[in-house]
């Protein structure tokens, strides 16, 4: 039994992973021994990809800085109006709150690639071109729905007397917000957070148009240009090393976070 | 000070949840509302702490009319049944936070927060998070929560219901102690009969959100009005013959009596309580239910009688006292 459950794991592992691993290896590899992976080589083994990728104009580091910006600007908007949101959705009666969760599941299954050319014409007439900060409208729009509606079932999950409880106790709303609801809702928001902080690492259709100053580029958009820099090769090895080095931000934020992000993710699944 | 409702009423849609509630509760007088779940006692106590608004009628404490008061304003010092700590915070924060949120200075909040967990013995557990704490450690933390107040009502919510039996009967002592020595009036929730009749000056039974009837617990024993409080109060419950032309006749287990002649009843089982026997007799007025002394020994076929004053009769279709 067990034995045939470690086999599926590994397999899993394996079939999630691997795409993973191969990028790691083909950004340590020499372009040569990608091509004939077979073959004998003098050089095998190489950091090349990672000393191009850094120290290209600008260096790479500037399109992680940026990301990291639209990233953190995003989360923090998004939350700034979720939580609010979900929160007094939390209150109203059963049928606009169920009104209410259709719609914004109706918006978060949305497609946004079709909005993305309507979002440019905003972008033009309200000047918000090449602007890393304005860049989070639209993100922080588009993650809304879903940040909403995971917010509002933390909310619902917590009992009620919690909160009845700190009103006796001369608690305002703010107060109630601060001290009580929002230190209890945490692992909900660091999951939400996770998850709209990813949707912004990763857009790439929006950060394209809007951005098109080579030192304000976001990573998804950075990455594309070095794979597309040479009319007759494809640098896999420096794309391969740009993407591992994407990721990595993401990683340690994960890992960081892992606490929080399943018992956030799981919160609802059993009542407390 | 004290604490009146005249004729309130709540409502969700149509349908009454409670509907002309008057009571008064006195100063240090520790009310009991009884009922089965779904009666209207807790909405009466949500009415009351300002968690919910009345459609009619008017709430007064301590003289001031408070029906549309804010809860904050009104001073309420509440138990929930939950207890509703808050669990992200250690003991001693639990307490200090709602001074803090009053406006109390850091210094006297820490003052009047050491006096209150020395006074509820939890001197120890300051420094723990609630889910450490064992259940009547939990409602000791509650209740210095609102002891910390200052309220000008005690409310109590079924504050012994997630509690085991024997440390229900250690805390009951101590909470009457700690909450009956003050001038405030308390309203205790309880679906218990036993716990109300334990804790309360005056019970007042609720049924369908009405007051069916409010007395002293020896009032509700020696006089119910209705068929309703009569099997509500007092366990082994109430013996109730069939109806004889509209009329329930009703005799207390311990009011039974062997006798020459009488009913004539057939043993079914006993059940030895220590101090006295619950029997089960089975006779052609249905079962009955009778409670003697333990020494007594019974035979298989005995005859009951009853002394005719300690019968109560009720209207078979109005469940009236009659």
């Amino acid at each position: 039994m067990i034995r045939q459950r470690n086999l599926w794991i590994t397999l899993l592992l394996l079939w999630s992973l691997a795409p993973l691993l191969w990028q790691l290896y083909t950004s340590f590899c020499t372009h040569e021994a990608l091509l004939q992976p077979l073959a004998e080589h003098n050089q095998r083994w190489t950091l090349d990809n990672y000393r191009q990728v850094l120290t290209a104009n600008p260096p790479f580091w500037r399109y992680l800085l940026n990301s990291v910006i639209v990233g953190i600007s995003s989360t923090g908007l998004t939350l700034l109006i979720a939580i609010p949101a979900a929160y007094s959705l939390s209150k109203v009666s059963q049928n606009v709150a169920s009104a209410a969760r259709l719609i914004l599941l109706g918006a978060a299954l949305f497609p946004y690639v079709l909005l993305f050319v309507a979002l440019l014409e905003l972008a033009r007439s309200f000047n918000l071109g090449n602007n890393l900060l304005a860049l989070s409208f639209p993100y922080a729009g588009l993650s809304m729905p879903l940040a909403v509606l995971l917010l509002l079932s933390a909310f619902r999950d917590l009992p009620s007397e919690l909160e009845e409880a700190a009103r006796l106790e001369g608690f305002d709303l703010w107060q109630r917000l601060r001290w009580v609801l929002i230190p209890l809702i945490g692992p909900a928001t660091a999951s939400t957070a996770i998850l709209v902080f990813l949707f912004s690492w990763n857009e790439y259709p929006i950060a394209l148009t809007w951005i098109s100053r080579a030192d304000l580029l976001t990573l998804p958009v950075a990455i594309a240009r070095i794979a597309g820099s040479s009319v007759y090769s494809i640098p896999y090895g420096a794309y391969a090393a740009a993407t591992v080095l994407g990721a990595l931000p993401l990683l340690l934020l994960v890992l960081i976070f892992q606490r929080q992000i399943v018992s956030g993710l799981t919160q609802g699944a059993i009542k407390g | 000070m004290n604490l009146v409702l005249q004729n309130v009423g709540r409502r969700f849609g149509r349908k009454w949840i409670v509907r002309h509630l008057d009571l008064e509760v006195g100063e240090g007088e520790c009310l009991a509302l009884l009922g089965p779940s779904g009666c209207g006692k807790s909405t009466t106590l949500r009415l009351i702490a300002g968690l919910d608004q009345p459609n009619e009628g008017s709430i007064t404490i301590a003289g001031e009319d408070v029906t549309t008061v804010s809860p904050v304003d009104r001073r309420i010092g509440m138990v929930f049944q939950s207890y509703a700590l808050f669990p992200h915070l250690t003991v001693f924060a639990n307490l200090s936070l709602g001074l803090q949120v009053r406006g109390i200075a850091a210094s006297e909040r820490k003052q009047r927060v050491a006096s209150v967990l020395a006074l509820m013995q939890l001197e120890d557990l300051a420094e723990r998070h609630p889910a450490e704490l064992s259940g009547g450690q939990r409602q000791r933390v509650a209740l210095a929560r609102a002891l910390l107040r200052d309220p000008l009502v005690y409310l109590l919510d079924e504050p012994m219901s997630n509690l085991d039996a024997q440390l229900r009967e250690d805390l009951r002592p101590q909470l009457r102690h700690l909450i009956l020595q003050g001038s405030q009036p308390v309203i205790y929730v309880t679906h218990d009969q036993h716990e109300a009749m334990a804790m309360a000056h005056r019970i007042a039974v609720m049924r369908d959100g009405k007051i069916e009837q409010i007395g002293t617990p020896q009032e509700l024993y020696h006089n119910p009005l209705s068929l309703f409080v009569a099997s509500f109060i007092g366990r082994p419950q109430i013996n109730l013959l069939p109806a004889e032309s509209g009329i329930i006749k009703a005799i207390r287990p311990e009011h039974l009596q062997l006798s020459s002649e009488g009913i004539p009843c057939r043993l079914v089982y006993r059940e030895w309580l220590g101090t006295s026997q619950l029997l089960i007799l089975e006779s052609n007025r249905g079962r009955l239910r009778m409670l003697c002394a333990s020494e007594i020994t019974i035979p298989e076929t005995i005859k009951l009688n009853w002394s005719p004053e300690k019968e109560h009769q009720f209207d078979a279709s109005s469940g009236e006292r009659c």
